[in-house]
C-alpha cells in the first residue's frame, strides 16, 4: 500500500480523506478520515477530528480520535481530546488529557 | 515493607471503608471505599477494588473502579480492567488493558496549536 507523506514544511487547512496510509510530519487543521493507518510523527501538528483504523501519535494532536482498531500514544507525544477505540496504548512519557472509551465486547 | 491483602482472604475478608497508610500495599483481595496511600499501591490480577484511590504510584493488574489521583505514575497493565477518572503526571496503558474514563496529565501545549 502506497504511503502519502505530508512533509514537515506543509500546512493543510481542510479535510483529508482516503483509503491508504497517511504520514503527517507537517501541520493539518480540519478533519481527517481514513480507512487505513495514520501516523503523526514527532514534528507533526494536528488540530483535527480523526477517524481511522489505526493511529500512531508521536507528535501533537488536538481533537477527538475515533479508531476502529487501535490508538497508540508514543513517548513524548502531546494529545488533547477524546479517544474512542477498542485498543488504546499509552507509552510512558506520553502526555494526554481527555476521555477514553474502549468499546468492550463481551 | 509491603503489606498484602491476600487472595486467601478473598472470601473471608472484604474491606469496606477507608484505608490509609504510609507503606507499600499489594491488594490481591477485595477493597471497597477509599484508599489513601503515601507510597506504591499494586492491585494484583485477583484484586478487585471499588474505591477512590490516592497514592504516589499505582500499578493495576486486576480490576479497579473509582477515581484515581496519583502524584507520580499510574500503570494499567495488560490484564487490568479500569473504570474511572485518572489524574497523574504519568499514565501508561498497555495493549490488552481495558479502560473507560478520562485521563488528565497536566498537558502543556504551546499557544500556537
Amino acid at each position: 500500500m502506497a504511503n502519502t507523506v505530508i512533509g514537515s514544511s506543509l500546512i493543510i487547512d481542510g479535510e483529508i480523506s482516503g483509503d491508504e496510509d497517511l504520514v503527517i510530519q507537517g501541520t493539518v487543521k480540519g478533519k481527517i478520515s481514513l480507512k487505513e493507518s495514520l501516523f503523526v510523527e514527532s514534528s507533526g501538528v494536528v488540530e483535527a477530528d480523526i477517524e481511522t483504523q489505526n493511529v500512531e501519535i508521536a507528535g501533537r494532536v488536538t481533537g477527538n480520535i475515533a479508531a476502529t482498531d487501535k490508538v497508540e500514544l508514543k513517548s513524548d507525544c502531546r494529545v488533547v481530546g477524546d479517544i474512542k477505540a477498542p485498543r488504546i496504548l499509552i507509552a510512558d512519557g506520553a502526555s494526554f488529557k481527555g476521555n477514553v472509551d474502549m468499546d468492550v465486547k463481551g | 515493607m509491603t503489606a498484602a491483602i491476600n487472595e486467601d482472604n478473598l472470601f473471608a475478608i472484604i474491606i469496606k471503608g477507608s484505608l490509609s497508610g504510609g507503606g507499600n500495599l499489594v491488594i490481591e483481595g477485595r477493597v471497597e471505599g477509599q484508599i489513601a496511600l503515601k507510597n506504591h499501591l499494586t492491585i494484583e490480577t485477583t484484586g478487585k477494588v471499588e474505591a477512590d484511590i490516592r497514592a504516589e504510584e499505582l500499578t493495576i493488574n486486576g480490576e479497579a473502579s473509582g477515581n484515581i489521583d496519583a502524584s507520580s505514575r499510574v500503570a494499567i497493565n495488560t490484564s487490568a480492567k479500569v473504570a474511572g477518572d485518572i489524574k497523574a503526571p504519568r499514565v501508561v496503558i498497555e495493549d490488552g488493558a481495558v479502560f473507560n474514563g478520562s485521563i488528565e496529565m497536566e498537558v502543556k501545549l504551546p499557544d500556537d496549536i
